[in-house]
């Protein structure tokens, strides 16, 4: 590793003040899961590295105000472990806790995943589904937006509109109402532990009393530069009555869909055939947790 | 490059270091303090020979600057041993014939260790999960999970070693 300064601030004022001092030279070590290897590898050499570890107001899941809000600094595990992410926001709980190993899972954070934008971020997915709220700090001022705002920059290593002197410190999302919507994630990988997703996929359905289709978010991470949306499968559940046979009806249209977007891509003909497997197994997990149907597979 | 101040507990012992920041807390624990049962293996979090117990929960250390370490509490396999002598789940490990060239056990035990900690019952399931992070190319894993269940079995004291 090149020499660097090591600081470890324990309020965001002082890590916000050293980001300003020293604005493109830093680097700010959440996890460290990816920088760390970087570093050691000195394809990342800062000159100023930033540990956000003791600042403890950056370390939270909190449910109020009918939202979730979660602080960047909370790790895989801990949101993997926490009991109303699993009762009400499966799409969450099944990202965090397949991720990496146990090992990693208690060093990554969410917010490190979120920020690093990493085409293959099964956290970044989940939140991207949830339509989530992101809120940046800098000693400028705090700004929140929507993941999807946060989710563009340009070249290779600039996939968010963070500046160098801004953080990450805060995840937020409306608490869904487990009886009306439901959320699911499945993890395509190569095993089980220690992959990186091939496909994660990611649904949020919202139905009436009456079983009427209100809202569906339908995502797929690693297919692109950010998760892939199917607005046009959405388009075709909302307004109408949510069986597993209409759900089926959309995924020769996600077929096509990734088959054009992945056109150039040699992985895209075994894609275009295991995002509908992918799909099918969130069907059947969101038909379930809103007793809508049994379905077996 | 300015040398940082590490304090923590290592094995039951507080230690203060005068050290450089651009380290791995896996180089500190092998370099500074000799602790060289934290092996290095794939340098980049996917093999877990370089796991510690770190404040209650197993990291892999290649993934940590030194630095983090400052007020943790780190367990690595030095400080398992009871008196010099294996503890619980070290003899397990031997008894159920778990070890073959070994460079993946210290890290594969601290895992263990840490389930235990939690959860003295685990199934089979749990052990599996617990050790998911640490890969062996000698075992295929099944006395290792034999080991972990053998462990859990003589911790809740149902059998003797």
């Amino acid at each position: 590793m090149k020499p660097f300064d090591f600081y470890a601030p324990t309020t965001v004022d002082e890590a916000l003040a050293l980001m300003h001092q020293y604005q493109d030279s830093v680097s700010v070590v959440a996890g460290g899961t990816d920088l760390v290897l970087e570093m050691n590898e000195r394809k990342t050499t800062p000159a100023v590295v930033i540990d956000l570890k003791k600042i403890k107001e950056l370390d939270y899941i909190r449910e109020e105000d009918g939202k979730f809000k979660i602080g960047p600094m909370a790790t895989h595990a801990e949101v993997a472990a926490d009991e109303r992410i699993k009762e009400k926001v499966h799409i969450l709980h099944d990202a965090t806790r397949q991720v990496g190993s146990p090992q990693i899972r208690n060093l990554g954070t969410l917010g490190g995943n979120i920020s690093q934008s990493s085409v293959a971020g099964d956290g970044l997915a989940a939140c991207v589904a949830l339509n989530a709220d992101v809120t940046i700090r800098s000693v400028r001022g705090s700004r929140t937006m929507n993941i999807n705002d946060f989710l563009a920059g340009e070249g290779k290593d600039k996939r968010n509109i963070m500046a160098a002197d801004e953080l990450l410190t805060e995840i937020s999302f409306p608490a869904p109402d487990v009886k009306h919507t439901a959320t699911a994630f499945y993890k395509l990988a190569k095993r089980k532990s220690l992959a990186i997703s091939v496909i994660g996929g990611c649904m949020v359905v919202s139905v009436d009393d009456n079983g009427v289709c209100t809202s569906a978010s339908m995502r797929a991470g690693a297919m692109g530069r950010y998760p892939m949306r199917f607005a046009t499968c959405e388009e075709h559940l909302i307004g109408k009555k949510l069986t597993h046979a209409l759900m089926l009806e959309t995924l020769p249209i996600m077929h096509d869909q990734v088959y054009e977007a992945n056109r150039s891509r040699p992985s895209v003909f075994y894609k275009k055939e295991s995002v509908q497997g992918v799909f099918r197994k969130l069907f059947v997990d969101i038909l379930g947790q809103l007793g809508i149907e049994e379905v077996q597979e | 490059m300015k040398k940082i101040t590490v304090n923590c507990t290592v094995n039951h012992k507080p230690v203060s270091l005068e050290i450089d920041p651009n380290k791995r807390l896996l180089d500190m624990l092998r370099e500074d303090l000799g602790l060289t049962s934290v092996k290095e293996g794939c340098s980049e979090g996917e093999c877990g020979a370089c796991t510690v117990i770190f404040n209650g929960e197993p990291v892999t250390t290649c993934c940590m600057l030194a630095g983090q370490a400052d007020g943790a509490d780190i367990i690595t396999l030095e400080g398992v041993s009871e008196d010099g002598k294996p503890d619980v789940v070290q003899q397990a490990f031997m008894d159920a014939g778990a070890v073959q060239c070994g460079y993946c056990i210290p890290g594969m035990i601290l895992s263990a260790e840490a389930l235990l900690m939690k959860n003295d019952n685990p199934t089979k399931e749990d052990a599996m999960l617990a050790i998911s992070g640490n890969l062996c190319r000698c075992t295929g894993y099944a006395k290792i999970v034999d080991a972990v269940l053998l462990a859990a079995e003589r911790k809740r004291g149902e059998t003797q070693a």
